[in-house]
């Protein structure tokens, strides 16, 4: 290798990190997703790292073997270029590695999907679900649980998670809760207010087109498909509220298509619901004579509020 | 002069059987010659090349800095269409046709292809499919997405005609693709020379053969699509409405097909000419032409069938996602093996770094950080993060700056002598690369950051306290060092085009037919198509020609009357071929 045969690549190497570099003031440079806050959410989080690895792997490898080759192997009125040596056997240790290395990343493939998509139960300081649901009965229809039977479950939180209707329409997200008086269903805008160590089921659909769910620290995204409903879940480990984005472009309004959500304590959650149903029947009251839908009146955060024409 | 079909018995010299000369373009617009149609497809997809990082620059110039307003949403998302559309459909996928149909039919030792007119017909649909997409910017384009997704690009969430215009172009391109396609398939089955088994297809024609079948095949699926869309939005339909009965992810299903397809057409003809330029310059054989070959059409049959890769989010079943990332994962066979190649047929070698070498070493480095970054979203749990965000366009923007830009120049800078019968310029594209590989990182790698902290890709705005602001200001400066770079080297292809030195015929001492012919070839490509008795039988005429010239030396007056079945391939390197 000459003296002067690397320094091409060492000046572009600086002037690249120099530039990557210039953000540093205005931006803090970080390759880890937001911290999650939920089971499946770590699942994701691990197999991101994982995965993250084994692509800078490959591409140090072979980013490093080419300017080796290239430094190396570079044209010289000494050098004659070799004959390659023929032979089937050449590949092997080649295609031995990388079956290996992809059989390897399918299963861990396989099993991180189901870690993710393994629901777990709810925790102790949870919601317990029972009273949800006694207080849905009403509206729903289902009958509540017997006590009498033999199977009937000793600590319902386990079998019943909180069920949330999420449905997407441009641009603004609204999340049906369990509850409410008789054919009044309970609702909020851009916001979902769930209790903390609580199991969520979220059922995702769309009234128009396309969007997506996506709460990065509560979990991966799901598609928001009119005429179809998605499952996903998630388990919020602490209070806090945290953002989402829709990741299917949709139109002018895109951008704002965001969502949030509030993980409080059950007994917020529960006064949060009761107050809910107040205001909801008071603006219900306030617009009855136009018929018109029931302004969302308890959440203030919902940003964008406009309706498809 | 139509003496020999029987119909005019007497040979006769009439004036007006002669064909008048007429004017350049209309020659150009209107021949058959596969080389005039693929110079016409290198330039329109070279032309498109320009468009497109021009829109890239406009979209980043928004995207600047946060809650931006200089270029309103309605503007933006029509940049935005229009310009993927551009930079896939109108550059990406025409400019590996453009090669393909100019030198498969040379490099098979082949006067001609197999339906000249379909081919010439190929160009002019595209040519107006281009013309319906931009013709649109006289009222309003399309502004429902690059791939318009259904039920947005429905009439009653897109009223626009352009969405309209959009579909037309859309479809009138793909239908020159496809009929592009069934011509090289018709040509690689037929045409090649005697002696020329598959074994023997230099890899170039692999590729193209290969992905002329993935056109094929996932081309229809669109036309159906756009059908449909177009059905539902003029006519009534309710293919893709859900209140309806419709199915939305019908369209999602098979726009995916198709876009899976062109990313497989764009990287397979990608590796082609990787596997074509790496031999010559290092002047070793590759490593395994079987497993090379192997590679290429495993990748395009195994790609395509991964359409699902970037729909785990969809209501699907598991058994679909898993499967695609069965499939994705498996990907990695074949690439790795084609990296595995190219690596050790540059190793040992004697590397001459000419612009077309760099080019493919950075087409290389590229690919392989579209690649390492494709396997990861290939795992559904990442895809389930990263899908749709900015770090799945920075990946995708690697695979296409590799596959199209870099490895469309590289091979540009390694047969526009053979095209064009003069050099492309050296130094500015050196100048070039260096400027397009630093710009693609400086935009991938902060949009990958941007995309991992939770950016949607497609936005017109972001908001201030995301946290990716620093990542977009460096974003959008990658993005404007990337077009200089292109422009760079768009205004080096034209420049050279008119003025470049004059080229030699067999300058890089490469083995395949495309060397034997002149640069650039008369319009029958060559005088005598030789027998093929190798996988590289321009070694064996160079070798053939050396052992004339050297060994025998007869004396000169004897040699020229004595034609014997080498003679003629002798005469072709008298008149300017340098040898090896």
């Amino acid at each position: 290798m000459g003296p002067r045969s690397g320094r091409p690549l060492i000046a572009f190497a600086l002037v690249l990190l120099g530039a990557l570099a210039l953000a540093s003031p205005a931006q803090a440079i970080s390759l880890a997703p937001e911290t999650p806050r939920s089971p499946n959410a770590e699942a994701i989080a691990t197999t991101y790292w994982v995965m993250l690895g084994i692509a800078a792997a490959l591409i140090v490898a072979v980013n490093g073997a080419l300017i080796a080759a290239a430094l190396r192997f570079r044209a010289r009125r000494s050098r004659r270029p070799g004959r390659a040596p023929s032979g089937r056997g050449r590949l092997r240790p080649a295609l031995a590695a990388l079956s290996v290395l992809a059989v390897a990343v399918f299963v861990f493939g396989v099993v991180m999907t189901a870690a993710v998509r393994d629901v777990d139960e709810s925790g102790p300081e949870g919601l317990e679900a029972a009273l949800a649901q006694t207080a849905q009965v009403g509206i729903s229809g289902v009958p509540p649980p017997d006590p009498f039977a033999a199977d009937a479950p000793q600590d319902p939180a386990e079998t019943s998670p909180l069920e949330i209707d999420a449905i997407a329409q441009r641009w603004v997200w609204r999340f049906e809760y369990p509850g409410g008086e008789a054919g009044q269903g309970l609702f909020t805008y851009g916001e979902l207010v769930v209790p903390v160590d609580t199991t969520v089921i979220v059922n995702v659909t769309s009234t128009d087109v396309s969007h997506s769910y996506w709460v990065p620290a509560l979990g991966g995204q799901v598609q928001a498909t009119p005429g179809s409903t998605s499952e996903t879940w998630f388990k919020a480990e602490e209070e806090g509220r945290y953002a989402g984005n829709s990741t299917i472009f949709a139109g002018t309004g895109f951008p704002s298509l965001r969502s949030w959500v509030r993980v409080v304590s059950v007994s917020e959650y529960r006064s949060f619901l009761g107050d809910l149903g107040g205001e909801l029947q008071e603006a219900q009251e306030t617009v009855a004579e136009d018929e018109g839908e029931p302004e969302e009146a308890a959440d203030e955060s919902a940003t964008s509020e406009e309706q498809t024409p | 002069m139509r003496s020999f079909n029987g119909r005019r018995r007497r040979p006769e010299i009439v004036a007006r059987g002669i064909p008048r000369p007429r004017p350049a373009w209309i020659e150009r617009a209107t021949s058959a010659d596969h080389k005039s149609v693929g110079l016409l497809y290198l330039g329109t997809a070279l032309v498109f090349g320009a468009l497109a990082v021009a829109e890239l620059v406009l979209m980043r110039i928004q995207l600047i800095v946060p809650e931006n307003t200089i270029i309103s949403p309605e503007i933006f998302n029509q940049l935005l269409t229009v310009g993927g559309t551009t930079a896939v459909i109108l550059f990406a996928i025409p400019l590996a046709l453009g090669l393909i149909g100019y030198l498969v039919p040379l490099q098979i030792g082949a006067r001609g292809v197999a339906l000249p007119r379909l081919n010439l017909l190929s160009y002019w649909l595209y040519a107006a499919g281009a013309v319906a997409v931009y013709a649109s910017f006289l009222y309003a384009p399309s502004d429902a997405g690059p791939i318009a997704l259904a039920p947005l690009s429905e009439a009653a969430f897109s009223p626009s005609n352009g969405v309209d215009a959009w579909i037309a172009g859309v479809a009138l391109a793909t239908a020159g693709f496809v009929l592009f396609a069934v011509n090289m398939i018709a040509t690689v089955s037929r045409m090649r020379a005697p002696g020329l088994a598959w074994r023997r297809v230099p890899p170039f024609t692999w590729a193209a053969s290969a992905s002329a079948w993935v056109l094929a095949v996932v081309g229809p699926a669109m036309l159906a699509a756009l059908a449909m869309l177009f059905i539902d939005r003029n006519f009534g339909g309710i293919f893709f409405s859900a209140g309806d009965g419709g199915g939305p992810l019908l369209y999602q299903h098979l726009a995916a097909i198709y876009s899976t397809g062109l990313m497989a057409v764009a990287l397979v003809v990608a590796a082609g000419v990787i596997s074509e330029i790496l031999p010559a310059l290092a002047g070793k054989p590759l490593l395994s032409h079987r497993a090379t070959a192997a590679s290429l059409v495993a990748i395009a049959v195994l790609m395509p069938l991964a359409w699902i890769q970037g729909m785990y989010a969809a209501p699907l079943g598991a058994a679909w996602t898993t499967g695609a990332m069965a499939i994705a994962i498996a990907l990695v066979l074949p690439f790795g093996t084609l990296l595995y190649i190219w690596l050790a047929t540059l190793w040992g070698g004697a590397i001459r770094l000419r612009a077309s070498a760099l080019y493919a070493l950075g087409a290389i480095s590229t690919l392989a950080f579209a690649l390492g970054l494709e396997l990861a979203l290939a795992v559904i749990p990442v895809g389930w993060l990263l899908d749709g965000t900015a770090a799945a366009l920075a990946a995708g923007t690697y695979a296409i700056v590799g596959g199209s830009v870099l490895a469309g120049f590289a091979g540009l800078h390694h047969w526009f002598g053979k095209l064009t019968g003069r050099q492309l310029g050296e130094g500015v594209g050196k100048a070039a690369l260096a400027t397009i590989v630093l710009g693609v990182h400086l935009y991938a790698i902060p949009m990958l950051l941007a995309g991992v902290a939770g950016q949607p890709a497609d936005v017109f705005q972001y908001f201030e306290g995301a946290g990716v602001s620093g990542y977009n200001l460096v974003a959008s400066v990658g993005a404007f060092v990337l077009a200089i770079g292109v422009l760079v080297e768009l205004g080096n292809v034209v420049h050279s085009y008119g003025h470049g030195r004059p080229a030699a015929h067999d300058p890089w001492g490469g083995t395949s037919l495309e060397w034997f012919a002149l640069s650039p070839p008369p319009p029958h490509n060559f005088d005598v198509v030789p027998d093929v008795r190798s996988p590289e039988p321009m070694r064996d005429i160079r070798e053939a020609i050396r052992m004339r010239t050297e060994t025998f030396a007869p004396p000169a007056s004897r040699r020229r009357a004595r034609p014997a079945e080498r003679g003629e391939a002798a005469e072709t390197d008298s008149s300017g071929t340098p040898v090896a």
